[in-house]
């Protein structure tokens, strides 16, 4: 090992009388590190530094060399000249040698466990602000994929080695200090029609400042212990406590950072709304006026800034009674107008102290965020407390409680619907977004919304600020726990553990949302509890050269939650007062009200132990058994088993060069449930009607003697460092086979029934996971790290059950993804465009158009018709750590290669005509008009037989040909293609060409999109994203100390800046995730690889972080 | 001693770690619901009845008014005007006999005649009105999954004669369930009867009145049994009056218990304002001198007038009229009809710009082409009802058989009579019903083709029944628009796609039933072109 920083004055003549060496050690930060062991290298001679990290050891003679170490920090040795003061800073291990939390929050040497563990400390979670732990999470951890659908307080879905369960989210398991907390991702809640809010998920009420530590228990073999619920992984978060303080110490982190929106849709600002591009010559209105069409959903009005005048929205009334024209111009930064800058600060405070008896730790953050949508925020205040008391020797009691409020007073809506940036994005370009400010109707406030159609229109600065969703969340977990050391060999550990919230949701919206005409009124209260009482009885023995550690414990899970609504119906008739939002004001036949409650309980026993051999061999085994009540009573209990070995070659071999070298292997088995309630149905309330109960059967049949699903994994890996940890090497490969799943399969309607939940199928994932550092540079105070990973994953559908051959993950957009038995998830699917098939027709490959010369499809469900997956081919994420001195600049970089999204808000937006995009994409010919159908067949490859294809535009620009309607306007496209002629039998003839001669069938640019292919509007998900960038100071010593600071540091920093999407069309493929149930049957998943109005502008965030420790 | 102390410990921690421990099984029973095999079927009564009817409205005011020519949508219109179809779900149809079932079901198991059956009479409605849009369909081993086996959860298609056989079988059980005295049934609970508040009698006629629709459906193809079985049904209970027609009456509170097209739930009004007259009805009410008109449609805003004697070029809004030169309609299709002007079928790709609307688009007004009445904004209202079946109906059904020369009670002449005059009572017309009978054009003139012309007119908002007519007869002759998606009317519903592919050797296997046409093109045989055992042979409707 290395020494970083040390002064060894080399005097020639060695002294050889034995002193003493005195002095301190630190770790990174500056703390002292108590209880470092000093060793004389080769003797007995030794000792530990005391409460301020100093040591003072006698008997060493110059020319000896010291060693210096502590547990998770990287060993240090150092040769005695004549200075006989040391200052030794210990560097926490970058790779192997690290004590790791484990199952059950068992610490262990990582270089002792058979699989594999990801970690991220709690500095480098917290380089940059992160609301939500899990984004701080994102790019550092092989094997991991994060999603997220907006800024603070959305909901982020983290996925460890991809989705292994086909009916569930396959969010991990989140561990708090040995409280599991409560996370899903499904908490998309709606009041008003069309008024979709994500709520964010719990997980974001955890603290990144509080956080110590995170480890990563990715597969079955290191999450067997926690049974059930760990089947997709367990993210172990241990937070800070008062153990390592030294006195009293006061920390104070203050994080403050500005998103500046930089980048938008490709959306054109060149026509007003309307469906054919009129001028003045030449437009239908009487008296030859142009009138702009402004409740048209179309974009391909009249052109802007050609020095035209129309009659509009807010044309004033003249002297002779009629609208005045008002110039039409384009207004090209409406939505940079309408966002703000988004505004994230969290604060907080600390106080540690620690003594023989007690420590604490106390801390208290504020988080406040303001949304890049104008009236939009976020507020978390948190206080922990954590505090362990050592009651007597061998009994300590500890505990940690956490409570605090998580609240918005605006949560805007996505999706479609109340969506203010969707109709940010709506407002046609001849509109000055800014006039739309005052939303009120003058003489109508609170009744009507101003827009440039109302009824049709929704007016994006209403909606920020009159369809309000607010909640609160008030939150409440913690732990007590005892430990009891009985004897030196045996260890009990007792404890119990509550994690409990309440939420309430309040939507109000005003009159004249256009799809709520009366407002919408709702209040809906959500609560949850789980408590957790499990104990463990430890007996640890060393038997000459083997070690042996044997636990057995049991665990009581009780979960239960309910939740109540109370609010107007769905496309009802509203609140009977506008702008009154009591429930009292809801006509009694358009409330809407439910209840619905569940428990759970799981009941486990489980044992575990280790063996080692010296220094070389380590040996885990494990077993559990669960008692579910949400299976049936002969198939509630089930056990599972897990082995894992370590080896440590560099201990049994010499290798020069290597620090450590370490093959590990692993197997596991997990048994899981499902939810409560899922083996008999009952009746659903279908809605009164007229005050008539009415009840329905649900569609979704049951079984009644459902088994647990039991997944089976099996990984091997290896883990390297070599010369003095400059290089460092991590890999693993896996497979995991998930059988009996539970899942819902479509039936077909006839059947009576859309799905029935079986217990049927395999689905199997394997992949890869590397890990790569190097330090180039490491002289003197000058350190240069980087470290890369690199994963894959599959997941394959291997059976499913008998007559069915395919699962579907979802449909949308004429399209879908879903996947057939034997091949991998994430395939999307879509219509098939008709074309000639015969090779030997002159016409191969042309679409075969209908008799008006449209694109003809086979349905997706028709054909295979595969045109991507939604899974990346991999994911490269790097990390560079540069260290001079007091100055450290780092940064994250991801790279995605590979896979596709589906935009919904750009099939919306092009087949209203409203990107640049599209209109780029048109053929425009400008040569002489005879030679069109040549001139095509010439470049077929290019303009015919690779799909869609559009010849011609809205307007002379373009191309576009005289077509009458009312009024001849040259918008008139048509699809390049063959019509065909068939006979009395239906089958083709012969073929008429489509392609610009005298036979072709023009049809008006705006009737032209082709809304059956999802191909249209399906796009590159590859990026390169800068999730970090930082420049961190910390001030020297000279100065703090003067003040009374221990340590202080300031950084200033960036995040999840998007450098490069290969789509280019202003959406974040990080964001193709739509918050909507997905998978068929009764599954709640976010979908993915689709996204629909998720599409906040790209941004260019400023952080500055000061901290600052007393 | 001390050994003592731990063990006690020991223990304690055990018995508060089990204290709170429940029995499992109790902890997984679901508090928030009825059992299904625990339901009474008055809970399920109005289910099935209310979504039945709902499905009147919404063929029959939705795609297939546009089939049958009563409206044109000028937005979202290519399903509606030009039969751009492709995959039609028959969920919502089997879902309603998912709630028949376990209806009919736990009527037999509590001995309950009526509610079995009022459950008999609606699967039966249901069936039959899933084979007359589709063909062929399950109906034998449909809505079986919840027993489990491999041919109850991939059900095998069913030929159209052996349903709609099974209808009438079950029509004529169902009526005789409805033969006792009132007095004699339990636990009828009138509200939960949208229909007929609990009448049983009432149910016998609209059971019977099934039964004459379904044998008149099958004429062309059973004749002997038609005929035979239409003559013994004519003699029992009918709907004949007005009065016992089986209709639903809207709620109006909600989107889903509203008229479709109402502007309380969609505030927008564009679900109101895109649906227009179609020319075809509008001109025939018009020969007609039929005062439906005015009940079903609003005049236009600004009536077109082209006047030879204007300068070129005028196009000017004048006295509420619109002022055009010659020259400015040249070459285009305007309608200057004063008071009703009807879209065309599928005249355009963009319908809305009909008759010179200066504001074509999505959301457009014209103020040149007329709207539906004002009625058809309201959520609900005595005149909005869905009419499942009705005397107007029946009495041309009658009018028909009598025509034909089959012999029921009374002529052809009378019956026709009825029929216009049952529905002018429904409409609130029957002060005006004289005269219009009387008048040339609607004096009967002995042909079925003037019976299924009344009887399309009378269709209004239940369209389907034209539809089935039409297959059947050929009238009214109706021709499809220039940019249908065929030159002919479509004569079925595309099966659904999940069907074809999740129940694929089934679904297969029906396909091969169907005859494909010279209009089937590129669909192949799941087309809407293709002709289903009911057509096949008969020449008609093309």
């Amino acid at each position: 090992m290395r020494v970083l920083l040390l002064f060894c004055l080399s005097v020639l003549g060695l002294s050889l009388h034995a002193q003493s060496v005195q002095g301190t050690i630190v770790d990174e930060s500056g703390d002292p590190i108590i209880g470092a062991t000093i060793l004389v290298v080769g003797t007995a001679n030794g000792t530990v530094t005391d409460l301020d990290g100093n040591f003072d050891l006698s008997n060493v003679a110059s020319g000896e060399t010291l060693q210096f170490s502590y547990t998770g920090m990287q060993e240090q040795r150092v040769e005695v000249g004549d200075e006989r003061t040391f200052s030794i800073i210990l560097k926490s291990t970058l790779f192997l040698d690290e004590v790791v939390v484990t199952a059950l929050g068992i610490k262990r040497d990582e270089r002792s466990l058979g699989y594999s563990v990801g970690r991220v400390g709690g500095d480098n979670l917290n380089r940059v602000a992160q609301e939500n732990v899990l984004n701080g999470i994102a790019g550092k951890v092989s094997g991991v994929q994060i999603n997220s659908t907006g800024g603070a307080g959305s909901s982020v879905s983290m996925v460890i080695r991809g989705a292994n369960s086909l009916n569930g989210d396959n969010q991990p398991l989140f561990v708090v200090d040995g409280v599991p907390i409560a996370n899903t991702l499904n908490n998309v809640g709606q009041v008003g029609r069309d008024n979709r809010v994500d709520f964010g998920n719990a997980v974001a009420d955890l603290n990144p400042d509080d956080i110590e530590s995170v480890s990563i228990l990715k597969g079955p073999s290191a999450a067997a212990l926690y049974g059930s619920r760990a089947g997709n992984g367990v993210v172990l978060i241990t937070t800070k406590s008062g153990q390592k303080a030294d006195g009293l110490t006061v920390s104070i982190n203050s994080n403050t950072v500005l998103d500046n929106p930089i980048r938008f849709l490709d959306f054109h600002t060149s026509y007003a709304t309307g469906v054919r591009p009129y001028t003045p010559d030449n437009n239908p209105y009487p008296g030859g006026v142009l009138l702009i069409e402004e409740g048209s959903a179309a974009g391909i009005g009249p052109k802007l800034d050609q020095g035209y005048s129309a009659i509009q929205w807010n044309s004033p009334i003249g002297a002779d009674g009629h609208p005045q024209l008002l110039p039409l111009e384009s207004h090209p930064n409406n939505i940079r107008d309408f966002v703000q800058t988004g505004i994230n600060s969290t604060n907080n405070i600390s106080i540690a102290n620690s003594n023989d008896l007690i420590s604490y730790r106390a801390s208290y953050t504020n988080l406040a965020s303001r949304g890049l949508i104008p009236n939009s925020d976020f507020h978390k205040n948190y206080l922990s407390l954590s505090s362990a008391v050592n009651v007597n020797k061998n009994f300590v009691v500890s505990t940690n409680v956490n409570v605090g409020r998580s609240h918005s007073n605006n949560r805007p809506a996505g999706n479609r619907g109340s969506n203010p940036l969707e109709w940010a994005y709506k407002v046609s370009p001849h509109i000055d977004i800014n006039d739309l400010k005052d939303y009120w109707v003058p003489g109508q406030e609170g009744i009507q919304q101003r827009s440039q159609a109302p009824g049709d229109y929704n007016n994006p600065w209403f909606l920020a600020n009159e369809a309000i969703n607010s909640f609160e969340r008030d939150r409440l977990y913690g732990n007590v726990m005892g430990e009891w050391q009985i004897t030196p060999k045996l260890r009990l550990m007792g404890r119990y553990s509550l994690d409990q919230f309440s939420e309430e949701r309040e939507t109000r919206i005003a009159p004249s949302y256009t799809r709520e005409a009366n407002g919408a009124y709702g209040l809906i209260n959500l609560g949850r509890t789980e408590s957790n009482a499990d104990f463990l009885l430890t007996y640890t023995t060393d038997v000459n050269d083997f070690s042996v550690s044997a636990s057995a414990g049991g665990n009581v899970l009780n979960q239960n939650g309910s939740s109540v609504r109370t609010a107007t119906k769905e496309r009802g008739s509203g609140l009977v007062i506008p702008g009154l939002f009591t429930l009292a004001n809801i006509e009694p036949n358009n409330l809407d009200f439910s209840s619905t409650e569940f428990r759970k309980s799981i009941y486990s026993v489980y044992g575990l132990v280790n063996l080692a051999y010296k220094d070389i061999v380590y040996l885990d085994l494990t077993g559990r058994n669960d008692w579910s009540s949400t299976l049936p009573a002969e198939n509630r209990s089930y056990f599972y088993p897990s082995a894992s070995l370590s080896l440590l070659v560099n201990n049994m071999m010499e290798l020069p060069s290597f620090d450590t070298w370490k093959i590990r292997a692993g197997w596991a088995q997990v048994g899981n449930d499902t939810d409560p309630y899922s083996l008999y149905p009952v009746l659903g309330n279908a809605g009164a009607w007229d005050g008539v109960t009415r009840l329905t059967q649900s569609g979704s049949l049951l079984t009644a003697d459902l088994k647990p699903e039991i997944s089976t994994s099996f990984e091997v890996g290896t883990d390297l460092a070599m010369f003095d940890d400059q290089f460092r090497l991590s890999a693993t490969i896996y497979s995991v086979s998930n059988e009996n799943q539970i899942l819902g399969l479509a039936l077909p309607q006839s059947s009576g029934f859309s799905s029935k939940v079986i217990n049927a199928g395999k689905v199997s994932s394997r992949g890869w996971e590397a890990s790569v550092g190097f330090t180039p540079i490491r002289r003197g105070a000058l350190e240069w790290n980087l470290d890369f990973n690199l994963y894959r994953n599959r997941t394959r559908i291997d059976e499913l059950t008998e007559g069915i051959d395919r699962f579907q993950l979802w449909r949308d957009a004429k399209g879908g993804a879903w996947t057939y038995v034997g091949e991998d998830i994430g395939d999307i699917y879509d219509a098939e465009l008709i074309t000639v098939t015969d090779p030997s027709s002159p016409y191969f490959g042309y679409p075969i158009l209908d008799d008006e010369g449209s694109w003809q499809d086979i349905d997706d469900q028709d054909t295979r018709n595969k045109i991507g997956n939604f899974n990346p081919d991999f994911i490269l994420g790097g990390q560079s750590s540069l260290t001079y001195k007091n100055i450290t600049l780092s940064f994250t970089i991801d790279w995605r290669k590979g896979g596709q999204f589906v935009s919904q808000t750009y099939r919306y937006s092009e087949s209203d005509l409203k990107t640049q995009r599209w209109l780029d994409k048109l053929i425009v010919y400008d040569g002489a008009r005879e030679d069109l159908p040549q001139w095509l067949k010439d470049n077929e490859d290019e303009y015919i037989t690779d799909g869609i294809n559009i010849v011609g535009g809205p307007g002379d620009e373009f191309g576009g040909q005289p077509f009458d309607f009312g009024v001849v306007v040259n918008d008139g496209v048509f699809n390049p293609g063959v019509i065909a002629e068939y006979d009395d039998q239906g089958n083709i003839t012969g073929y008429i060409e489509n392609l610009g001669g005298p036979e072709t069938k023009y049809i008006p640019y705006a009737a032209n999109y082709p809304w059956s292919f999802t191909s249209a509007s399906t796009f590159d998900a590859d990026f390169l994203k800068l999730r970090d960038v930082s420049i961190g100071y910390r001030l020297p010593s000279q100065v703090t100390d003067r003040v009374g600071i221990s340590r202080a540091d300031i950084s200033i920093y960036s995040r999840n800046v998007i450098l490069w999407t290969k789509a280019g069309v202003g959406i974040d493929p990080e964001n193709a995730f739509q918050p909507e149930g997905g998978t068929q049957g009764n599954g709640i998943t976010f979908k993915q690889g689709i996204e629909r109005y998720n599409v906040n502008p790209f941004v260019l965030p400023i952080g500055i972080r000061l901290n600052a420790t007393f | 001693m001390k050994l003592v102390h731990k063990l006690f410990g020991l223990l304690l921690l055990s018995s508060v770690l089990f204290s709170g421990c429940d029995d499992l099984s109790e902890i997984n029973e679901n508090p928030n619901g009825v059992e299904p095999l625990n339901a009474h079927p008055n809970l399920l009564m109005a289910t099935v009845i209310s979504e039945s009817a709902k499905q009147v409205v919404s063929l029959g005011f939705g795609n297939v008014a546009g089939v049958m020519q009563h409206t044109q949508k000028d937005a979202w219109f290519s399903s509606h005007n030009d039969y751009d179809w492709g995959d039609q779900s028959w969920g919502g149809q089997y879902s309603i006999l998912r709630n028949a079932d376990l209806m009919q079901e736990r009527a037999i198991d509590l001995e309950l005649d009526f509610h079995e059956g009022v459950s008999m009479a609606m699967k039966a409605y249901m069936f039959a009105l899933i084979t007359d849009l589709w063909g062929p369909a399950p109906y034998l081993d449909a809505v079986a999954a919840d027993e489990g086996a491999l041919d109850q959860l991939l059900p095998a298609f069913d030929e159209q004669s052996v349903i709609y056989n099974g209808v009438l079988n079950d029509l004529e059980q169902a009526s005789a369930l409805f033969s006792a005295p009132q007095q004699s049934y339990d636990a009828i609970v009138g509200d939960a009867d949208l229909f007929y508040g609990g009448d049983v009698a009432s149910w016998q006629k609209f059971t019977n009145s099934l039964r004459l629709r379904y044998l008149m459906r099958i004429s062309d193809k059973d004749p002997s049994k038609a005929k035979a079985g239409f003559e013994s049904v004519a003699a029992l209970p009918l709907i004949l009056d007005p009065a016992d027609d089986a209709t639903m009456p809207y709620v109006g509170t909600t989107s889903d218990d509203s008229w479709p097209s109402n502007v309380l739930t969609d505030a927008s009004g564009s679900s109101y304002r895109r649906i227009k007259m179609c020319a075809t009805l509008v001109d025939k009410l018009q020969t007609l001198n039929d005062p439906r008109l005015a009940v079903w449609a609003q005049p236009i805003d600004v009536p077109l007038v082209v006047d030879p004697n204007a300068a070129p070029g005028t196009d000017e809004v004048v006295d509420g009229q619109r002022r055009l030169a010659p020259d400015v309609v040249e070459g285009q299709l305007v309608d200057t009809d004063p008071v009703y002007v009807g879209i065309p079928p599928s005249v355009s790709a963009i319908p809305s710009g009909y008759n010179l609307n200066p504001t074509p688009g999505q959301t457009s007004f014209n103020p040149h082409v007329s709207y539906l009445n004002e009625l058809y904004t309201k959520a609900a209202d005595p005149l909005l009802v869905a009419r499942v079946a009705s005397a107007a109906e029946v009495r041309f059904l009658l009018a028909e058989a009598a025509a034909k020369g089959w012999s029921v009670p009374g002529s052809a002449e009378e019956h026709y009579q009825e029929g216009i005059r049952a529905s002018f009572t429904s409409w609130g017309l029957e002060e005006s019903v004289e005269d219009y009978l009387s008048q040339p054009g609607v004096a009967f003139d002995g042909t079925v083709r003037q019976i299924i012309e009344q009887k399309w007119i009378a269709s209004w908002t239940a369209a389907a029944e034209a539809w089935f007519d039409y297959r059947r007869t050929g009238f009214p002759q109706l021709e499809a628009g220039p940019i249908a998606k065929r030159d002919v009317l479509p004569v079925r519903f595309y099966y659904m796609q999940s069907e074809l592919n999740i129940n694929t050797s089934n679904a297969q296997a029906a396909l091969d039933l169907l005859e494909e046409t010279n209009f089937s093109q590129a669909d192949g045989t799941n087309s809407a072109w293709s002709k289903p055992w009911l057509l096949q042979g008969t020449g008609k409707p093309w």
